[in-house]
């Protein structure tokens, strides 16, 4: 993976600069010389050196070969799947925090191509009420709460 | 050592029956987590915590360090039944396990085990329970220079869990450390990387990161990867082994669970390392060591007594010092912290209540695990079997409410699920999770002391060099590094040979 360590590396010499620049702006206060941006303009330095070896070791052809590589049909998939979770957030506060969870969970099963309806719908309905449950009446953490529960 | 208090302690955990639930709960999350491929005991503690928080602390502690032991000896069910380990630590199980379970004795292999995780696991806690307290004290005469230069040994480990290169494990520590400089400076209180959000004034919390790292990232991998990985049955017949067959391991299960103890306790080893090291010298030490993976229960009980011995080892140092041995730990040390005590000398001084009763809730742990191995193996050997189209949307869920729970605050659930992102795209690049872990439990420990000591000293770096305690944890640490390094390089040598090899004997 040459070109990949390269522009990482790149990446994190970009960062180190950034960050060291960035943090000049928290200056030390009196008794504090050794302030707020001393530790990170220490980790910035570190970032960059490593960026920098990063670099300079894949150039020199001692990178690590490629395992396995992102399928893109199966990124595509995973990307879909956040955005249903990112959904699904939303709907915990519309429809509450069980029922949002059962659609969830039975759409993203159907999505991930599982075959037996009524599994789907056991596994959705058991899974969002015990959690709900625990949360609910054992643990007593709240919830989202929506039109439903 | 306060017998009292151990005593006390051993009588509040084992007596009422609600401990014994938790404890109950903890090692059966932690055997189904362990025997299912793909999911880790670092991550089941991670899912877990979220539902401690409602809890009594030591209520909540002890189901996590029954999930953790039984997490550890899950592993080995899978391993046995269908040849892929539940956890690292299971990988040396397979050796002669899966030989076993091939040869339809999977049923004596899994009790087999199951014993040898008994033994081990109690062999563990019993040294963690007596030698804590000893270290303990001696640790409480540290300052700032001493806990600087033991955080600096601890990043040390850092090295340890890099896997194939190095530079990539320290690339994700450094980022790591990046990250705890987010939030109000330690000393000062002067918000640094906030970028005018409120949320960011404390810092990413510990536990979404934690979930972003090992659970969202393995359930992209997973979804990524459904269709594609193919299904693997278990099966499960014949019977758990005979009084004589354990009788002639049990020189094996004595010296594995020294081993086992021994390297769990030694900070960036963990069970893994330990499982291989006492198959090794069970094997080395055999009178018949060409028998080891062929399928001989020697070579079952060895790694499964020393992976879970090293539980109890691994907890010593994160008890006492505050310093993680592997990854699940530094999750326990999170645990310990979210539930408002920092592990470390000043815990057993100031918090025997919990101590105590955590060492109890570890050795019922492997009598629960004893009980429910054996009770519940046709159980365990199903759940295998679970579609993972079932699985992974579950456990993506869990990973949503384990991030939201901690401050009821979606914001967290965002943040876990960009690091998710980020950690699922390092696995590709071969960066390293556990540095960051280990980053994110030290890096303010490394930085409030190294800014004190240098405060102390007025600028002088020599002060971690001149008091005793500190020079000695800054050597070992280099110690740590330099052997580690070593021990890396041979490890890829090894495999790029192997690899040659492989592709010799393909071309032929």
């Amino acid at each position: 993976m040459k070109k990949e360590d390269i522009g990482i590396g790149v990446g994190l010499i970009i960062l180190s600069i950034w960050l060291f620049w960035y943090v000049g702006r928290y200056r030390p206060v009196e008794i504090y010389i050794y302030g707020p941006d001393f530790f990170p303009r220490i980790l910035a330095v570190m970032m960059a050196i490593l960026g920098i070896s990063l670099i300079i070791n894949a150039l020199l052809g001692n990178s690590l070969k490629m395992g396995d590589r992102i399928d893109p049909k199966g990124f595509v998939r995973l990307l879909i799947s956040i955005g249903i979770c990112i959904g699904y957030l939303f709907l915990t506060t519309i429809l509450g925090f069980a029922t949002a969870t059962f659609v969830f969970l039975f759409i993203l099963m159907t999505f991930l191509k599982q075959k037996g309806i009524l599994l789907r719908i056991f596994s959705s309905v058991a899974t969002a009420i015990l959690v709900w449950g625990i949360f609910r009446y054992f643990l007593i953490i709240p919830l989202p709460e929506g039109w439903l529960f | 050592m306060q017998f009292d208090l151990l005593f006390a302690a051993f009588g509040k955990v084992m007596l009422d029956p609600i401990n014994f639930l938790f404890v109950f709960i903890g090692v059966t999350s932690g055997i189904i987590v362990g025997a299912l491929p793909g999911l880790t005991a670092t991550m089941g503690v991670a899912l877990l915590i979220p539902f401690t928080y409602g809890l009594d602390p030591v209520q909540g502690l002890i189901m996590l360090v029954g999930l953790f032991s039984g997490g550890i000896y899950g592993g080995s069910i899978s391993a046995i039944l269908i040849g892929i380990p539940g956890t690292p630590s299971a990988a040396a199980t397979i050796l002669d396990g899966y030989v076993m379970g091939k040869k339809g004795l999977a049923g004596k292999a899994i009790g087999m085990a199951t014993i040898a995780s008994f033994f081990g696991g109690t062999f563990g806690a019993l040294t963690m329970t007596f030698c804590s307290p000893q270290l303990a004290k001696i640790a409480l005469k540290f300052g700032p220079p001493e806990f600087f230069a033991l955080a600096f040994f601890g990043l040390g480990i850092i090295i340890t869990v890099s896997g194939k290169s190095i530079m990539k494990g320290l690339v994700s520590g450094i980022f790591g450390l990046m990250i705890t400089t987010i939030g109000f400076d330690p000393l000062s209180g002067c918000p640094r990387l906030t970028f005018g959000s409120i949320e960011l004034l404390g810092g990413i919390t510990f536990i979404p990161a934690l979930i972003g790292l090992f659970g969202y990232s393995q359930v992209f991998q997973g979804i990524e990867k459904i269709l594609t990985l193919p299904t693997v049955k278990s099966e499960l017949k014949n019977i758990i082994p005979k009084l004589n067959e354990i009788k002639s391991v049990f020189k094996t299960m004595v010296k594995s669970a020294g081993i086992g103890t021994f390297i769990g306790a030694v900070p960036g080893t963990g069970c893994d390392i330990a499982a291989f090291v006492s198959y090794g010298e069970a094997r080395r030490s055999s009178k018949h060591p060409e028998k080891f993976g062929t399928g001989i229960l020697e070579g079952v009980a060895a790694p499964e007594t020393g992976n879970n011995a090293a539980t109890g080892g691994a907890m010593i140092p994160m008890l006492t010092l505050g310093v993680p041995g592997d990854a699940v730990t530094a999750v326990l040390l999170g645990a310990l912290t979210i539930h408002g005590f920092q592990p470390g000398p000043l815990l057993f001084r100031d918090h025997p209540e919990v101590v105590y009763p955590i060492f109890a809730g570890m050795i019922l742990a492997q009598f629960v695990m004893l009980g429910v191995g054996l009770g519940g193996m046709r159980f365990f050997a199903r759940i295998i079997n679970i579609d993972r189209r079932i699985m992974t949307p579950i456990i993506f869920f869990l990973c949503v409410v384990g991030s939201y729970a901690m401050r009821f605050s979606f914001f967290d659930v965002g943040v876990s699920l960009i690091i998710g992102v980020i950690a699922y795209f390092m696995n590709y690049y071969e960066f390293p999770g556990s540095p960051i872990l280990l980053a994110l439990i030290l890096g303010p420990m490394v930085e409030q002391n190294l800014r004190r000591s240098l405060i102390i000293s007025h600028g002088d770096p020599l002060i971690f060099i001149t008091r005793p305690i500190s020079a000695a944890f800054i050597i070992i640490g280099i110690f740590v590094i330099i052997t580690s390094y070593y021990r890396i390089k041979k490890a890829m040598e090894r495999e790029a040979k192997m690899g040659i090899v492989a592709e010799k004997e393909k071309i032929d």
